[in-house]
């Protein structure tokens, strides 16, 4: 039997919208269900972070209007986010098919998407979110790290410095934006040494100075590798570091057994064979 | 000269060019015919090689703040706070 071809439906002459991710590698990682919501959109709007996949994005619509230059030094960057969230929702609501297009996974570390899309839901449009390969996803499959392993922790390196946080060192520990850590502006996009110092003596608290901290910075084009940097913790504050790179500890101690749950649980398990021979 | 953007496309897309070896990727792009600049940043691995012919644009990454609730508590931007430069939206034409 011959499938006939799926025609999309056709009720929308009302504005929608999806944020897709782009994911992170130029040719790689854009699934084929976000690519098909840029090509149907009728307007698509894009925050990347790399120039050329821009440029290869521009290659699938006609009109990709990019939100970077909204960004400015000395703005707030809260501003900047909502500027976004109005572009797409203006376009939205004059009844047209809005692609947002955000690189690597549109949910994650991105405050706009989500802010879009509940707005234009409360509003009564469709709107949804399209996954995309994160930074996260490729900096476990570069790194060899499994998350179930030894357990995860992120955290914004900002916020860890803001609020307190309980870290655990028997698991891994990723901290992102360690470029700008300690910006409480929100209008640079660096911070300096003496910023990443501050984090360094909260973090030496639980890892030792010595302890290999790696520094990781995912491939955006085919032709890159990964960045991947070893240094001692204690020089973390000294190193140059962009906004892209991400700080990964790896545990700094052996996982501690819980005896008082594991005797507990034993318990539960004689109970359970008992009540299976009765 | 065959186009930059469409081979950085089919290299990111075909698993034997993605992790060729950069001996095996330069000879790829030689017979292809990329141009100098992609033959280059391939051979190096160093991407800023092609700003010399697409360009170099800045990108700025962070995209959330630090702050869970702080979002709601700035105050919303000023109308006169449109970015420098700011292309207009033309419908048949990129802004980018």
């Amino acid at each position: 039997m011959k499938t006939p071809p799926l025609l999309p439906p056709n009720d929308a002459r009302r504005g929608n919208l999806a944020c897709v991710g782009m994911g992170m590698t130029l040719g790689s990682h854009l699934t084929p269900l976000a690519r098909s919501h840029i090509e149907q959109a009728d307007v698509v709007f894009a925050a990347l972070s790399d120039g050329i996949v821009q440029m290869w994005l521009q290659r699938m619509h006609a009109d990709v209007r990019s939100l970077q230059p909204y960004y400015q030094v000395g703005k707030s960057r809260m501003q900047t986010y909502r500027q976004w969230v109005d572009l797409m929702m203006t376009e939205v609501r004059a009844g047209k098919r809005v692609c947002g297009v955000f690189y690597g996974h549109p949910g994650i570390f991105a405050w706009s998407p989500h802010k879009a899309i509940e707005v234009a839901r409360a509003e009564g449009f469709e709107a949804h979110m399209e996954p995309g390969i994160s930074a996260e996803d490729c900096l476990y499959a570069d790194l060899g790290i499994d998350p179930g392993r030894f357990g995860c922790q992120h955290f914004e390196a900002s916020q860890l410095l803001f609020y307190q946080r309980r870290i655990d060192p028997t698991g891994y520990l990723v901290l992102w934006q360690v470029g700008l850590v300690g910006d409480r502006s929100l209008t640079r996009f660096e911070t300096g040494p003496a910023y990443r110092q501050v984090l360094v003596d909260l973090l030496s608290h639980d890892y030792p100075l010595d302890h290999e901290v790696i520094i990781y910075r995912g491939a955006t084009l085919p032709i890159e590798k990964p960045r991947i940097r070893r240094v001692a913790l204690r020089d973390l504050p000294d190193i140059p570091l962009t906004t892209e790179e991400t700080v990964v500890l790896p545990p700094a101690e052996a996982l501690k057994p819980n005896l008082a749950i594991q005797e507990r649980l034993k318990a539960l398990d004689k109970l359970d064979k008992a009540d299976a021979f009765a | 000269m065959s186009d930059t953007i469409d081979l950085l496309e089919a290299i990111g897309r075909d698993a034997s060019l993605r992790h060729a070896s950069t001996e095996e990727l330069t000879n790829m792009l030689e017979q292809a015919q990329a141009s100098k600049a992609l033959t280059s940043a391939a051979a190096h691995g160093d991407s800023s090689l092609l700003f010399a012919e697409l360009g170099h644009i800045p990108m700025q990454a962070p995209q959330i703040t630090q702050s869970p609730c702080h979002e709601e508590e700035e105050p919303a931007p000023d109308a006169d706070d449109e970015p420098d430069n700011l292309p207009a939206p033309d419908p048949g034409k990129s802004s980018i």
